[in-house]
């Protein structure tokens, strides 16, 4: 075993790049003209967002009568890819704001990213809540505005804080991001010597002049910011917890669920950054900027977050027994040996089993271990969600309304068009913007901090 | 830069300081005799409150200790032992409890359920005395030893500065985690939401957990600030250190916040008469004043008073919002508790007194105990030069 020296700080890069390299280097994706690979990986995604406008457009033209949905099931693949993208999202604002307050340094090499796949997993997740009402062009009745019928949108309903919490994370995840890049198009601007492109970047900049005044303004805002998407954060994933456990329909009304369901989606979204992380600094060669250490410190958080996941499924089958509920007994029963048994023990299996495998350090240390385990954790996730929304609606208190659900061919086309369009933006960001944060990995460069100069 | 570069002299506290703490811990402990003698149940349910903030300030302590092993911070190693102080506050653990193991019959119902009452009959293979006491007796062994090797460790450190130490109870660390998040939720089903047998919820063990680590970094802070402006740690820290101090204060006020109203919102939304009528035991007659005071001490006045940036760092309003919180946290657990047995109104005697006192003339002799044989600064850990250089 390796003896760890805890009297020095652990550098956030390794082998102590120039500074003129990291611009160089961090920039060359945006400089150069993509690749055949670029074309190929391209084209993949857009064959599968193309599913996600066939099934959109069969939904539209016939109604959501083309989805498995059925009698007691009225929510299913529609709200479960809903929470399981608004929960990838989670990662970016935790990396990029709770990481940035606790002080994370490592978490300059991913947070950029992070935050970009934040912002694409809220659109893709905003998709569904507007295909589920069936007649998406009445969305703006979603909005409370004062309408010449008077009618006004049910302000008790989780559902319309959903609309409230999503879009202001939203908001607010895109300034944050925006702010963060300012610097970065400042350097662009200074780097490239097309005219069009100098115009953007330019704009973009906001006249950034690399100032000792600028940089304390924006230090000061990003603090601020990062203070507001806190809370946010936590907000989002709440809320949408609340679209169950207000509700009295056992396996959904529990009080765990605000906590558990944060948990869950932090969960679910670093796995998901992992994954993509392992890709790019391959092709782009960031393994420096992105180390395995990094890596490893995410492969902990996964193991953190994965065992408060499994703490909530322990705690609500405990209390389930505990609390002499009939109805609450049967639920839980139901769902580790009834009919969606399978799905159950994919979800155990998936997310509380595999992940501690992560106690290991070798594990967390190898990467193809650790991307078959991220992989099979997003699974995981998905049908934990599948668990909860479909097992509780399929068996509730009426016997004689029980049915199962089966998803169809257009629910299918659906979810897989769902990553075809989230993976399309993710393909043109990681090629129109820097992927890593060009002005802060500088600063954890080593010897660029006052604390660094005794070495 | 190795850490012999650190130079600390040991300083003494007062005697007055183990005077006051004795003093304390025998007057507390009058009352508490004359209590059982007086009112047996009453001050068995007090003891409750105490021993289940005990909990709190003792092992909340022991996993911010480990918490710093894990997680490689520096800032707080320099302070690291006053959390290893408190939590030696495991060991006299059976002492508070004791007494109300006695008494069990007085403050647990489902001790003797009543023959009709299916419901409780049905949790008796969990809520049976044998069980209980079986929970108590491993839990506090699982305390004990993590508290005994992992301050053995970092006390060894002293001497020999050897850094495969940090690394042994880092190891240690991680195993006590999930221990941790085990013993603590069903320390707390057991003591106190066992206390209204009927009722449940499946958030009550992060409630009490978010509780127990403000008040175990409420008690440090207070500690740790005290100390430092008097000059008891090495001379040269910064207030720099005091902003996380505030900043996790801050933090777990709002955590706090979060998962109470998390638990509030859900059972009123739901409205099922088997979840509400535990919030309508604190809600009837003057308890109503009681839990809007909840709000304002363990939330509103903290909130507002650690906002600001300046304040976090500040040490006067670290001191005082650190008071309230350690208050806020004891008054919490009454809220808990009382309304359970006093259904009509508050209640509010010399016997309450008894525990608070006890506890802190316990807390003040134990450190003092502790500060006469080992050193208050970890002079051997290798962060420690790191701790004291940090700047924010």
């Amino acid at each position: 075993m390796s003896t760890v020296d805890y009297t020095r700080e652990l550098s956030v890069l390794e082998a102590k790049p120039a500074l003129r390299e990291l611009d160089d280097l961090i920039s060359k994706p945006i400089e150069t003209k993509p690749n055949k690979k670029f074309y190929i990986a391209l084209s993949i995604t857009l064959s599968m967002l193309s599913l996600l406008v066939i099934g959109l457009g069969l939904t539209f033209y016939f109604g959501i009568g083309m989805w498995g949905n059925n009698n007691p099931v009225g929510w299913a693949f529609d709200i479960v890819n809903f929470v399981f993208w608004v929960g990838i999202g989670h990662a970016g604002t935790l990396i990029s704001a709770i990481l940035f307050l606790f002080r994370q340094k490592w978490r300059t090499g991913i947070a950029r990213f992070a935050e970009g796949m934040t912002i694409f997993a809220v659109m893709t997740a905003g998709l569904f809540p507007l295909i589920h009402l069936g007649r998406p062009w009445l969305a703006g009745y979603l909005f409370p505005y004062p309408s010449q019928n008077s009618i006004w949108v049910n302000f008790t309903s989780p559902l319309l804080w959903d609309v409230f919490a999503v879009s202001t994370y939203f908001t607010v995840s895109l300034i944050f991001w925006y702010v963060g890049l300012v610097p970065d198009f400042a350097t662009l601007r200074e780097k490239t010597n097309h005219k069009f492109k100098k115009i953007i970047y330019s704009v973009f900049s906001l006249g950034w002049r690399f100032s000792n005044r600028h940089w304390q303004n924006y230090e000061m805002v990003y603090l601020i910011l990062a203070g507001f998407a806190t809370p946010l954060v936590l907000s989002v994933h709440t809320i949408v917890s609340f679209d169950f456990a207000v509700s009295i329909i056992p396996g959904w009304h529990t009080t765990i669920f605000p906590p558990y369901f944060v948990a869950g989606a932090v969960f679910s979204g670093f796995a998901m950054v992992q994954n993509v992380l392992i890709i790019v600094r391959k092709i782009f060669n960031y393994e420096h900027i992105i180390t395995l250490d990094t890596l490893e410190k995410m492969n902990k958080v996964i193991l953190l977050t994965g065992s408060m996941v499994g703490y909530g499924y322990a705690m609500e089958f405990f209390i389930a027994w505990y609390s002499g509920v009939e109805a609450e007994q049967f639920t839980f029963l139901n769902r580790a040996l009834g009919p969606y048994a399978w799905a159950f023990w994919i979800m155990i299996s998936c997310n509380v089993l595999l992940p501690q495998l992560f106690w290991i350090k070798k594990n967390r240390r190898t990467i193809p271990v650790m991307f078959a385990i991220a992989v099979f954790i997003n699974v995981g996730m998905w049908f934990e969600r599948f668990v909860i929304i479909v097992t509780s609606l399929s068996r509730d208190f009426l016997p004689s309304s029980w049915a199962y659900y089966k998803p169809t061919l257009v629910d299918g086309m659906i979810l897989i068009g769902s990553f075809g369009f989230f993976f399309t933006w993710i393909l043109l960001f990681v090629k129109a913007l820097p992927v890593v944060s060009m002005a802060e990995v500088k600063a954890v460069v080593d010897g660029a901090q006052p604390s660094h100069k005794e070495l | 830069m190795s850490s012999s570069s650190v130079e600390y002299y040991r300083k003494e506290l007062p005697s007055k300081v183990q005077t006051i703490g004795l003093v304390l811990l025998l007057v507390g402990l009058v009352i508490i005799i004359l209590g059982y003698i007086v009112n047996p149940a009453r001050s068995a349910q007090n003891n409750i409150i105490g021993f289940t903030f005990v909990v709190s300030i003792a092992v909340g302590s022991l996993f911010f200790v480990a918490i710093e092993y894990l997680s490689g911070a520096v800032w707080s190693t320099p302070f690291r032992r006053v959390g290893e102080f408190l939590s030696s506050l495991i060991v006299i653990l059976p002492f508070l409890a004791i007494p109300l193991l006695l008494n069990i019959n007085s403050v647990f119902h489902w001790t003797h359920p009543k023959p009709a009452d299916k419901i409780l009959i049905g949790k008796a293979p969990y809520l049976n005395v044998q069980f209980f006491i079986f929970r108590v007796i491993v839990f506090w062994l699982i305390w004990l030893v993590f508290y005994y090797f992992i301050t053995k460790n970092s006390r060894k450190q002293d001497q020999t500065k050897d850094q495969f130490l940090t690394t042994a109870n880092v190891k240690l660390s991680a195993i006590f985690m999930p221990l941790f998040a085990l013993t603590i939720t069903f320390t707390a089903i057991d003591w106190l939401m066992s206390l209204a047998p009927h009722w449940f919820s499946t958030i009550f063990g992060v409630y009490y957990f978010s509780g127990t680590v403000l008040a175990a970094l409420a008690a440090g802070t207070i500690f740790i600030v005290l100390l430092n402006e008097r000059g008891y740690f090495v001379e040269e820290i910064h207030t720099d250190s005091y902003y996380s101090l505030g900043a996790l204060l801050f933090a777990f006020t709002n955590f706090w916040a979060y998962i109470a109203f998390s638990q509030f919102l859900l059972i009123w939304y739901a409205n099922l008469p088997e979840e509400t009528l535990w919030f309508l035991d604190r809600w009837n007659g003057n308890w109503k004043f009681f839990s809007i005071g909840l709000l304002l001490v363990h939330f509103l006045i903290p909130y507002i008073g650690l906002l600001s940036q300046p304040s976090k760092s500040n040490p006067k309003r670290l001191v005082v919002m650190a008071s309230v919180l350690l208050f806020a946290h004891y008054y919490d657990l009454y809220w808990l508790v009382m309304p359970n047995f006093y259904k009509d109104g508050i209640v509010f005697g010399w016997i309450e007194l008894g525990f608070p006192i006890l506890i802190a003339g316990l807390v003040i002799s134990v450190f003092v105990y502790k500060s006469k044989k080992v050193n208050l600064v970890p002079i051997g850990d290798p962060k420690l030069k790191r701790g004291i250089d940090f700047r924010l």
